[in-house]
Formats: C-alpha cells, structure tokens, sequence
C-alpha cells in the first residue's frame, strides 16, 4: 500500500486559504473518486471539495474553523501501490476471450 | 506505513542487489529517470503535475525531492510553453525532459514540436542539437476522457528531424527511456499507459539491442506486426492461434522513426504474411507506411496483401466504447484469418 496526499488546491483564482467547515469523511473510510470530501469556505464561497480518488482516508487535516493554506496537505488517502493514479482506471489483467477461430493454414499450393 | 506523507512510497531505487527485477512499467521508467538525472547533470525534467505531485501516474514520484526542485519542477498548464522553453534550454546546452501530460494534449505545442525542436539541428548546420526526450503517455485503454487516449504517432513519425518511440514492457521501457534520453537527437517518447501498471522482469544491467526493431515472439505462419500496448495483445492473439495451429510471430516494432525496414524484411520473408495492429485511425495510420514498406521489400514472396487492424476514423471515443474502438482479440485474429485464406488471382 502507498499513501497519497492531497494538497488544497487553490479554490478561485489566486486564493491562499480556506477554512474547514465540515469534516464529510472519517478517518478510516473507504471514499470513491468524486465522493465529497469536506466543505471549506474561502473568502469567496463555500464549497464542498469531491475526492481526486478512491482509496481509504489514513489522516484528515484542519479541524472544523481551522485554516489551510493552499497547497498543505488537506487529506492523505491510502491506496494499493497499483492503483495509485489521477486520471481514468487501472485496466483488469483478463484471461483472453474469443469467438473467432482460425481455419488451418496451406502453405503447399505454391 | 511511513509517517512520510508527501507523497506515494517511492519504489526501490537502492535494489535488490540482483540485476534482474520485478517492476511495473511505473517503477522502470521513473528508475530510468533517476539514474538520468544521476548520470548527467544537464538533464531537467519538467511539465504539470511532475513535481510536487509526481506525475498523475507517479512516473517522476519522489524525483523532485531526491534531485530538487531546480532540475525537477512543474511548470503551468501551457505545453506551448513545456516545448518552447525546451527548446531554449536545449540550445543552452541543457537535456531537457520534458513531460507532456497525455497524448491529446500535445496539440497546442505542434508549432514548437514541429517548427523548432525536429528542425533546430538542420537550420543551425549541427551547431544547436535538441537533445530534448519528450514523454508523453499515449494512446487508450484507461477509460479516460477525450484527449486522454490518443495515438499521435504517425503525427510526429511524419516530421523531418523527429525519433519516435514506444516500449511495450517495463524492461524496454526502462532501457528505451535511458537510451533516448542519451541520444544527441529529440525523442517522442510514447509511454502506453494501459500498460503502466503491469510488472514484469527488468534485467537492469542487459537491455540488449535497443536500435530497431526486436522479435517479441517467433512464428512461421504470419507477422503481426505492432507497438506500445498492442504488442501484449498480439501475444495473447499469437497464444490462442497456437491452438489453432497457427504459429504467430509477433514483432514489437518499437521505433516507429525511423522504422526498422531490414526487421520487417527479414520477418515477413520468413512468414510471408502481415498484419499491422494499431489503435491510431486507420487513414493515414502508420499501418500505412508499414504496409508500403512491407510490399516494396517482400512482394515477390508475399502470400497476401498486408492487413490492417487498426481504431478508426473517428475521434477516440469515450471510455464506454473503447473496447470497441481500440482492436480487440476477435478483430485481430479475424485479420489474420484474412491473410490465411488470401488466395492469388
């Protein structure tokens, strides 16, 4: 297994913080990509923040009315070692299927 | 588990000790990247995400805080920019390795691809070589977005100064890296990243001959001819003839500029059949070109007229459909059937 940290991002445009609101995940909860995260508030809005990724939450940073700053870490996930990726899905390793079948091969007419 | 949390757990770069090692494609080339960075000071590696994050598919994870920030660092989301300012740093005598995050995404820095870095050489008579290594993770099977599983090699095979490459396991992939990031010229480097996951053996002290093409599996019946994440599949295909009775050889292509004429010669003159398999759109693929090459060297011995299975002429679509689009087992067996039973006149 591996752990991914995953930083605030800056939520407008050259935001530098966000203060936590509420905690939408536990320590120990296995989270899908997309799933919301936490709610922060910026001096713009508030907003929940979806999961970059599916694994299952080891540490969450910032309690409720507590300060991050853009680009600490805000959530460490664990994750296999395989899967550790942003974009798309780990292909399955499959056994081959077919359905079509190969006639027998002629080399002798020539 | 560590209390080290920035990032994921690096893999192994100390060894084991034995050349010979169990790695996924992921480890290979961000190994191959360390021991880079280690082995020649000029070389830098940059593009989005690279950096603090290591990479959306941690291929330079740990590389910025072993190597610092000046030589491994992220650059804003502008591949116009990742290209143009490799060009600059190429001619300042630097080797730049730069990354451009996914296939599609390279579009916006065709003008610097194409006008500078495959041309720089020639317009300044060998006084500004580009040892410039551009990886970019390429073609489908992800179920990514658009953009995100393109295959942009008969793009960049097409342009005048330009090497392109593609390994299949994670030992050509470890040694294909190193040797391009050697090279005095610029390397497209395409990583298939279907296949970055899947571990295979690394002998990281023998990675053979790494000009050209290499015979992934011999056959005597029929040449399938491929790259990148096709050649795995060809493989699969060539196991399942075999109980068929037909005895597939599988060549890995692996340069597809220049491409390894004499290779392809000397298979199909053994098996006197082809078949190309590629994921790009067929018209204008480099299914083409294989096929013209193909028929100018072997056409006195050839029992059939090359085949082509290939994505098709159609943007690539999203992930639901990508089983559809990219050739599956059936297609490519299907191809092979054709070139069996082609009878002359």
């Amino acid at each position: 297994m591996a752990e991914l940290s995953f930083p605030l991002p800056d939520l407008g445009e050259g935001l530098i913080e966000a203060t936590v609101l509420e905690w939408l995940v536990a320590v120990g909860d296995t989270v899908e990509r997309n799933q919301p995260l936490v709610e922060v508030e910026t001096t713009k809005s508030a907003v929940e923040l979806p999961s970059p990724q599916a694994g299952v939450v080891v540490r969450v940073h910032g309690e409720p009315g507590e300060t991050v700053l853009v680009g600490d870490p805000l959530i460490v996930f664990e994750v296999p070692d395989n899967t550790a990726g942003i974009v798309g899905t780990v292909p399955q390793e499959q056994a081959p299927k077919r359905r079509v079948r190969l006639s027998p091969v002629d080399d002798d007419d020539d | 588990m560590s209390e080290q949390t920035a990032e994921i757990t690096a893999p192994d770069l100390a060894g084991t000790g034995s050349h010979l090692e169990h790695l996924s494609m992921q480890q290979a080339l961000n190994r191959a990247l360390a021991e880079s960075l280690e082995e020649n000071a000029k070389t830098l590696i940059f593009g989005e995400d690279v950096g603090q994050l290591g990479g959306v598919f941690r291929i330079t994870d740990g590389l910025q805080q072993r190597f610092g920030a000046d030589r491994v660092f992220d650059t804003p989301l502008a591949e116009s920019g990742i290209l143009g300012m490799s060009v600059g740093l190429a001619m300042a005598g630097f080797h730049p390795i730069p990354e451009v995050q996914f296939d599609g995404f390279a579009y916006p820095a065709v003008n610097q691809i194409v006008c500078q870095i495959g041309r720089m050489n020639y317009r300044s008579r060998g006084t500004l070589p580009m040892p410039i290594t551009l990886r970019v993770p390429s073609f489908g099977g992800i179920r990514a977005p658009e953009h995100h599983g393109e295959s942009l090699e008969s793009l960049f095979a097409h342009v005048p100064g330009l090497k392109v490459v593609s390994p299949a396991d994670p030992h050509q992939a470890y040694h294909l890296l190193k040797h391009a990031i050697r090279r005095p010229d610029p390397v497209i480097f395409m990583e298939p990243k279907a296949r970055y996951w899947q571990k295979g053996p690394v002998d990281t002290a023998d990675g053979g001959t790494l000009e050209g093409a290499r015979v992934a599996r011999p056959g005597r019946h029929v040449t399938l001819i491929a790259w990148g994440a096709m050649v795995a599949r060809c493989l699969q295909v060539a196991e399942l003839a075999a109980e068929d009775g037909i005895d597939v050889e599988v060549l890995d292509l692996r340069w597809l500029k220049p491409i390894d004429t004499a290779a392809l010669a000397a298979s199909v003159t053994r098996t006197r059949r082809a078949v190309v398999v590629h994921e790009a759109p067929r018209t204008s693929g480099l299914g083409a070109e294989i096929a013209a090459l193909v028929t100018e060297e072997c056409f006195n011995v050839l029992k059939a007229p090359v085949e082509r299975v290939t994505g098709f002429d159609v943007p690539y679509p999203s992930g639901d459909l990508e089983d559809e689009y990219v050739p599956n087992i059936d297609r490519i067996l299907f191809g092979i059937q054709r070139v069996l039973e082609h009878r002359r006149g």
